[in-house]
């Protein structure tokens, strides 16, 4: 596999922590050379975000949970931080031809309950992941046709079609093993008494208070994990998630709000981390039928928009515009189409009056109603009626107006939400554009993208990979399928004892490399 | 306190308190199933698809007829089986009896320091009417009043806790567990809680206890030389007792709903933050087995309210 060069985008990365975060972000991120032994010992007190879904990967569905999956299950395949380039986890893959894909596993590596992590019990996950009737990745492994074991320590794909997303697939739910005693004693009872092989062993869950883990004394990383064990208290109010770290409660709060960067450089001995993500806020669009059916309208609202501006107004400034729905960072990105859109409210009035709206036109956009989306909406409803497109919003909860939007009822012609991004990006566009994609809210899809996201997963070279999805962005940007407006950089606070904590492109945190000062 | 026909009356309102219970449960299970948005979405996760989420809703019997849904809810519900979320698959009952107590525990400190600082200030206040004391305690109250109790809760924090460090910003502990831990969590939310109730108890007390002090009773007692302070408590207090019951009932029951807000701000595991969150995924069961125990709390209280009327005035019969 080639590896592409990163260095450039490295370097901006670490740019961009040390000017937001300063120099103690940059040394609290761990930079590998400059890192220390780390101190074993300690309990980390986090403030998380949300209480998960299921603490069984394959049932689950809320993103929020996998930094909380992650200490308790690891994964085959993991990723690089900075690019989600798929590397070697419990497991090593490769593909002897396009539609074979083989999986050689670590020896020694036991799950919680001193099973072990061996072919038999990834056969058995990837045949549950794939046909369990509670199975929420079903799709995910829809290209596999069987699993066969071809050594104690190896398994072997038969594919339907060749899916070389399928290592960053392994690296998400999918690729967490669960322990197959567990399951076959438990059944449905295992998604709140887990059993996986990570670095931690589930403890306790109450729900919407506190999730312990604590060290899995056999882990197959020798000398890791360096935390006795991590304590989730559940916080859903951001400002008071951000509270308890400032009072000493909690060590960490993640996933906040731009608007708390003040608060959280004003506070004593916090650490800001602020790291580039692939969270793109964005405008969906009902393309399927009027006025959004018509390309010049969603041309207009694109050259509308100033996404520098949304940037500054709505994100306070912590975010990147976005061109596309992969960040300028990500390996796929495709820099050519890149300018499309600049922002140009003329060209906007011009597109609309040649698409028969001279005076302007009204549409209809569903929102949420938490304080940052609706700073969101009002930057929105600014900047495009500015060109005349008047906004009529409508804003409830994320299950009501997401559930009108994508669901049977097309309730609005514009969604202003958020995509939260996925380890490969052939997920991105097969779940968000291609025909039939629940987050594709007409459900219509140009045949020829369809061809190509099934032609980006052929390929193992990222370079030929990159080129399918340069294609794929083309037709994405200029057929204006969407309207990206800023990928969100992740805030973290921090008190300074914590230690060796790296942000990554996911924007959801892991604690496997957090020491305790 | 419970002769036999107090007895006859408690029974009686118990059994009145079924059909409310029944009833409560069922409109608010119609509210979910009417607003939009299921919890199939929720279920289907990130990765949702039209096909999964039917699967899901046929999985889980939420295609079923709303009767039947709600009908199977309520048969394992009076069996004592308050189903488990559909989320996250912990028991509802379990989720009730850890939260419950965080609330209840806020919400007594609360009423009681709504008392101990809104009694002597409406004494005060009605012994001297029209004077700068009454003057400042009405001040007070219309402050106490208007003052969200979010936003004082967010400047005791500020306070107490970041600047002090004297107590907890956020979180709470079960009082079984450490008791004076489990106090010193909830000793921020109750102020913020009972801010309200303290202007409350001041006012109400203040204009009854007028009222009475200035009547002709009042003043014949004052004419036959019986000296003030027992004019005011053996006269004045016992009648207005039973105003002050109505008082301290409505705000436990006004209290318990504000709780929602203030155990946000403060990160309280309790039943404010339990409905919300089953609310905005629309987890029935959760939602269902929190207005079950909400309802007959307030059902209790309620029938403790009004025995405890008769007791203090027999001539108001339960």
């Amino acid at each position: 596999m080639r590896i592409l060069d990163l260095g450039s985008r490295t370097l901006r990365r670490r740019d961009i922590l040390a000017l937001i975060g300063g120099g103690a972000a940059a040394a609290a991120v761990g930079l590998p050379a400059l890192a220390q032994e780390p101190k074993k010992g300690g309990v980390l007190k986090v403030a998380a975000p949300a209480n998960p879904s299921s603490l069984d990967p394959a049932t689950g569905g809320a993103g929020s949970d996998h930094s909380i999956l992650w200490t308790i299950y690891d994964t085959l395949v993991e990723w690089d931080y900075d690019t989600l380039k798929p590397r070697p986890g419990m497991a090593k893959w490769s593909y002897p031809n396009p539609t074979t894909m083989v999986i050689d596993i670590t020896p020694g590596i036991q799950f919680h309950d001193g099973t072990a992590m061996d072919a038999e019990a990834v056969k058995f996950n990837l045949d549950r992941n794939r046909s369990d009737q509670r199975s929420n990745i079903k799709s995910d492994l829809a290209s596999i046709e069987s699993i066969e074991v071809t050594s104690p320590l190896q398994v072997t794909l038969k594919l339907k079609s060749p899916d070389t997303s399928l290592p960053a697939i392994l690296s998400d739910r999918a690729g967490m093993m669960v322990s197959p005693t567990n399951i076959k004693a438990l059944g449905n009872e295992t998604d709140r008494k887990p059993v996986g092989a990570g670095p931690w062993k589930f403890v306790r869950w109450n729900d919407n208070e506190i999730i312990v883990v604590a060290r899995h004394e056999n882990y197959w990383r020798k000398g890791r994990p360096y935390l006795d064990g991590i304590e989730f208290n559940i916080i859903t109010e951001n400002a008071t998630a951000l509270r308890s770290v400032v009072a000493g409660q909690n060590d960490m709060a993640f996933q906040l709000p731009a608007r708390l960067k003040p608060v959280i450089e004003r506070a004593k001995d916090l650490t800001m981390v602020s790291s580039p993500t692939l969270y793109c806020i964005q405008v969906y669009f009902n393309y399927a039928r009027a006025p959004l059916d018509n390309l010049k309208v969603r041309q207009a609202i694109n050259f509308a928009f100033d996404r520098d501006t949304f940037v500054k107004a709505a994100l306070s400034g912590l975010g990147e515009s976005a061109r596309m729905t992969l960040p300028s960072s990500h390996w796929a990105f495709n820099k050519d189409v890149a300018g499309t859109y600049p922002h140009d409210p003329e060209k906007a009035k011009k597109l609309l009056a040649e698409a028969g709206y001279k005076d302007g036109l009204e549409l209809t956009i569903g929102g949420y109603t938490d304080q940052d989306s609706v700073r969101r909406g009002e930057v929105i409803q600014d900047q495009l009626g500015k060109v005349g497109i008047r906004l009529k919003f409508t804003r409830g909860t994320i299950a009501e107006i997401s559930a009108q939007f994508f669901a049977q009822e097309k309730k609005f012609d514009l969604l202003v939400s958020a995509w939260t991004g996925r380890p490969d990006p052939s997920m991105t566009y097969g779940l968000g554009f291609d025909k039939g994609a629940y987050y594709n809210a007409g459900r219509t899809a140009d045949p020829e993208l369809s061809k190509l996201i099934l032609e980006s997963r052929v390929s193992e070279d990222l370079a030929k990979r990159a080129e399918v999805f340069a294609r794929i962005q083309r037709i994405t940007v200029e057929q204006a399928l969407s309207a990206p407006l800023a990928f969100q950089f992740e805030l973290d606070a921090l008190s300074s004892k914590v230690k060796g904590f790296k942000p990554n492109l996911l924007g959801k945190p892991k604690f496997e490399y957090i020491s305790l000062a | 306190m419970l002769n036999a026909a107090r007895l006859h009356i408690v029974g009686r309102r118990v059994l009145q308190a079924i059909p409310v219970v029944v009833l409560s449960t069922f409109i608010v299970f119609g509210l979910l199933k009417l607003v939009p948005g299921d919890v199939a979405v929720t279920l289907a996760g990130d990765n949702a698809s039209d096909q999964r989420i039917a699967e899901i809703r046929e999985l889980y019997g939420l295609n079923q007829p709303f009767l039947l849904q709600y009908g199977s809810w309520l048969a394992k519900a009076v069996q004592g089986d308050l189903s488990n979320s559909l989320v996250s698959n912990e028991a509802v009952l379990t989720s009730i009896q850890r939260c419950l107590p965080h609330t209840l525990l806020i919400v007594t400190l609360a009423l009681l320091t709504a008392l101990l600082i809104g009694v002597p200030l409406g004494i005060a206040a009605a012994t001297k009417p029209g004077s700068w004391i009454d003057s400042v305690v009405m001040a007070i109250a219309s402050l106490g009043v208007a003052v969200p109790n979010f936003w004082l809760g967010m400047l005791l924090v500020a306070f107490f806790s970041l600047q002090l460090n004297w107590l907890p910003a956020t979180g709470a502990v079960a009082f079984t567990k450490d008791p004076w831990a489990s106090l010193s969590h909830a000793i921020l939310p109750a102020v913020a809680l009972a801010s309200g109730g303290i202007a409350e108890v001041a006012r109400q007390l203040r204009s009854s206890l007028v009222e009475i002090l200035s009547s002709q009773q009042v003043r014949t007692l004052h004419a036959k030389g019986l000296p003030p302070s027992s004019i005011l408590w053996r006269h004045g207090l016992k009648n207005v007792s039973v105003n002050l019951l109505t008082v301290i009932s409505l705000l436990a029951n006004r209290m318990l709903a504000a709780t929602v807000v203030v155990e946000a701000v403060f990160a309280i595991p309790g039943m404010g933050g339990l409905i919300v969150n089953a609310a905005m995924h629309r987890d029935f069961p959760v939602v269902q087995g929190v207005v079950f125990t909400m309802v007959l709390i307030v059902v209790s209280l309620n029938l403790l309210t009004d025995i405890l009327y008769s007791v203090l005035d027999p001539r108001i019969a339960a």
